[in-house]
């Protein structure tokens, strides 16, 4: 099966795409990560079960991760706020990041051929799980100030050199994805 | 001297009538795509293209920009949206930019 052509508009609130085998497996593997890297931390064996149904937990601090502190990053400079915040929030915002994971995860799985047909909703969810996904390959690539030079002089062998082109890869598809949904705003 | 008696007067009505205005700041990341960015802002706020695309490249010329102004409560709930979609923001009070 041929590489895929990213996504296109195909008429009113549907976007289309059609992924080859291997893309396919590609995706999943990196959502699937993803989602296992979201889940909730067991660090804490202190946990109130009450809080922790209303989503209150006892964690305030910044996950050690580096990834999954720029997932979940802190909301305030000052750390007694960004602690307060992180301990009322963190838990809602892991499970909102893991349900676009999701959404991307069983629309692949629900399509044997690879093509996926998303509406607008869907779309932001494909965007958002893109999205992370990404940060997350872009902090173990170092990727800062807008700096590629240490990545275009990887050496072939270098596994680095393969991440580099997955995240590379993942930024055309998000940003055909962009191209297609702002198609349609003119203003 | 009058006008700084004034300005205090000022910063203590509003510390009393909670009215204290917060920001949402949006940071450079150089990860997220222009094109991301941008479309972000127009989802979350409503924004048009044009002032979505101008925010974007504050934030990506000068390292950042106000992207709202409310409540505490407001700026928190659009920073909890922000970094639902992977965007880099922080809130704070608006007089301590």
């Amino acid at each position: 099966m041929a590489a895929t052509e990213g996504f296109k508009r195909h008429g009113a609130d549907s976007y289309v795409a059609t992924f080859a085998e291997t893309e396919k497996e590609v995706l999943l593997n990196l959502v699937e990560q993803l989602i296992e890297l979201l889940a909730e931390r067991v660090d804490h064996g202190d946990e109130d079960p009450l809080a922790a149904m209303v989503g209150i937990t006892s964690h305030d601090s910044p996950p050690e991760d580096e990834v999954l502190h720029r997932l979940l990053p802190n909301a305030y400079a000052d750390d007694v706020d960004a602690a307060e915040f992180r301990r009322y929030t963190e838990s809602t915002l892991r499970g909102k990041k893991q349900a676009h994971a999701m959404s991307i995860r069983m629309m692949l799985k629900a399509s044997p051929e690879g093509d996926v047909e998303l509406d607008h909703k869907c779309a932001n969810d494909w965007l958002g799980g893109l999205n992370d996904v990404r940060l997350a390959l872009g902090v173990r690539l170092k990727i800062e100030n807008n700096n590629y030079e240490h990545l275009e002089l990887l050496s072939p062998d270098d596994p680095l050199r393969g991440v580099y082109a997955v995240y590379s890869w993942l930024g055309w598809l998000q940003e055909t994805l962009l191209e297609a949904l702002m198609d349609e705003i003119t203003e | 001297m009058a006008k700084l008696a004034d300005a205090l007067e000022e910063e203590i009505a509003a510390i009393f009538s909670g009215d204290t205005p917060w920001v949402t700041i949006v940071w450079d990341d150089p990860v997220n795509l222009q094109s991301y960015v941008t479309y972000v802002f127009m989802e979350l706020f409503g924004y048009s293209k044009a002032k979505a695309t101008e925010l974007m490249m504050q934030v990506h010329t000068e390292g950042k920009a106000i992207v709202s102004t409310g409540s505490r409560e407001e700026m928190e709930h659009d920073v909890a949206r922000l970094h639902e979609y992977g965007l880099w923001a922080t809130l704070q009070r608006g007089d301590q930019i």
